[in-house]
């Protein structure tokens, strides 16, 4: 069952003196319940844009957004965006238990108490026990991102929206974050929507991987990847179906240059 | 770190310290008229008089409540309405041009009509001050909302926060180095305000006493008053300059 639907989406931006840019053109896109789906497209594809629609951040120019079934009009509560600049998303001025507390302290019936409470469980989820108190600006990259992941399952979503989580950090710790988050996944049921232009990222992670066209993007293809669960981040990527999928993808992208010549899977 | 910054003002300090010895001897050669400018050391006992006599208290006192009540509603004013049209468009479109033509005038120049409507008592000086301390808040405020990261607000609407919460948790505290600037800017009008209508009004606290001790010909008294002036200024930055670490500590050491 789709948990996340988008219908015939489109997105323009208005241009400086000529007419508007087609940023997304109908894209239609159902994501089932408790999968792991990547977009994956070209630099400045809209992939985040896209995202930002399904999060309800921002509004589509046309089509319908449905979560659960009910059209998107607002960020809707079963859905969590995380931000690409986890630097820029975390607030600066308050500790990281305070910080992860934010997704939880407005709710009713949540005490300020109860919500640091809950702060220090999902801070231990992520192998940041002990770090409540420091500030972001203490830690490294990796380790604010995990600050952005608890942030974000705090808020005990049954969507998380990933807008390029890993893609500022090192080599090393983008595994370690790979490991991460399919732990959670699994642990979770959560329905993640994972947006990268790292293709090894996008199979190793996923059930199914959405192509992006250059702009205006659509979906060029739908691709089951079919490999195994539960999954280890690093042990996949030796597997023969990884290695063909990862030919497959970067061929696709690397050689497609006239926007829109894929078919749709 | 404390040694080191005592270190570090020595030199300013010494200057200083030469510059009123020198005074001193200039005076009592006879280079500088005694009636004019008496030498630092008679000033210097006038002074200590005064606060051991706790003559002090009372001028100082009045004073600095114009300057904290003028200052407080002042900078709530400015906050309020330079957030306003920051997150409201109407609001900006309607008050811009007000801010505009009332933000280059000088305040001290609004003290006389400020004296047709309200008196000479303490509305009208609190009234002044607040009004010269609201537009450095508001402008900075208005500049600092409108600089606050779209990445943060959406992370504030992504975790179901409404639009009042975000403004009072988020848009603030993310605009409050630059609302903090222009309160230091506006610290400073509201001890120029405060004094300056104190001196217009003939009434109470330090301007009246340094213009009235002025008129009377005691000199030395109106220098003493005149430092005394200068040392709460001095207070004050140090006070505000404290109250904005504190509030900024988590920024610092963010490069």
């Amino acid at each position: 069952m789709a948990i996340l639907e988008l219908e015939a989406v489109e997105k323009s931006f208005p241009a400086r003196g000529g007419p508007a840019m087609l940023a997304m053109d109908r894209i239609s896109l159902a994501v089932r319940e408790g999968e792991f789906l990547s977009i994956l497209g070209p630099s400045g594809c809209g992939k985040s844009t896209l995202l930002q629609i399904a999060a309800g951040l921002m509004p589509p120019s046309a089509g319908t957004v449905r979560v659960a079934g009910r059209p998107v009009t607002g960020p809707p509560p079963e859905a969590v965006y995380v931000f690409q600049q986890y630097g820029r998303s975390l607030l600066p001025w308050r500790t990281v238990r305070d910080n992860v507390a934010f997704a939880v302290e407005h709710r009713p019936g949540i005490s300020k108490a109860r919500a640091r409470e809950l702060a220090d469980v999902q801070l231990a989820a992520v192998a940041l026990t002990g770090f409540g108190d420091h500030f972001p600006w203490q830690l490294s990259g990796g380790m604010q991102q995990r600050v952005a992941l608890a942030r974000a399952l705090a808020a005990e979503p049954k969507i998380m929206l990933l807008d390029e989580p890993f893609s500022a950090v090192d080599a090393l710790t983008r595994l370690d974050l790979h490991r991460l988050m399919l732990e959670l996944w699994e642990k979770r049921g959560l329905t993640v929507v994972l947006v990268t232009h790292d293709v090894e990222e996008a199979v190793a992670l996923s059930d199914r991987v959405a192509l992006l066209t250059k702009r205006p993007s659509t979906i060029a293809r739908l691709v089951e990847t079919g490999l195994p669960r539960p999954r280890d981040a690093v042990e996949v990527r030796e597997t023969p179906r990884f290695l063909e999928l990862r030919h497959e993808l970067l061929d696709a992208l690397l050689t497609r240059h006239a926007p829109g010549d894929g078919h749709a899977a | 770190m404390r040694p080191e910054r005592l270190l570090r003002l020595l030199p300013g300090l010494a200057f200083l310290a030469l510059l009123l010895l020198a005074l001193e001897g200039a005076v009592n050669a006879g280079l500088i008229r005694r009636a004019l400018m008496p030498p630092p050391s008679a000033i210097w006992e006038v002074l200590r008089d005064l606060v051991l006599s706790g003559e002090v208290l009372g001028p100082l006192s009045a004073t600095l409540r114009l300057v904290f009540a003028g200052f407080a509603i002042g900078s709530v004013i400015g906050i309020a309405l330079g957030a306003a049209m920051a997150w409201w468009a109407p609001a900006y479109r309607l008050l811009e041009p007000l801010v505009e033509m009332i933000r280059p005038l000088p305040k001290s120049a609004l003290v006389p009509p400020l004296m047709l409507f309200l008196g000479i008592g303490d509305t009208m000086k609190i009234t002044s001050v607040a009004l010269a301390v609201t537009f450095p808040v508001l402008v900075n405020t208005l500049q600092g909302v409108r600089g606050v990261d779209r990445v943060l607000l959406d992370a504030a609407r992504t975790h179901g926060w409404g639009t009042a919460r975000a403004l009072w948790h988020v848009v603030l505290p993310a605009a409050l180095p630059f609302i903090l600037a222009g309160m230091r800017t506006s610290l400073g009008l509201a001890l120029i305000i405060a004094v300056l209508s104190e001196m217009l009004t003939g009434q109470g606290g330090l301007g009246f006493l340094i213009l009235d001790m002025q008129r009377s010909f005691l000199i030395r008294q109106m220098y003493a008053w005149l430092v005394i002036l200068a040392l709460v200024g001095l207070a004050l930055n140090a006070l505000f300059a404290w109250a904005e670490a504190r509030a900024l500590h988590w920024q610092a050491r963010t490069p």
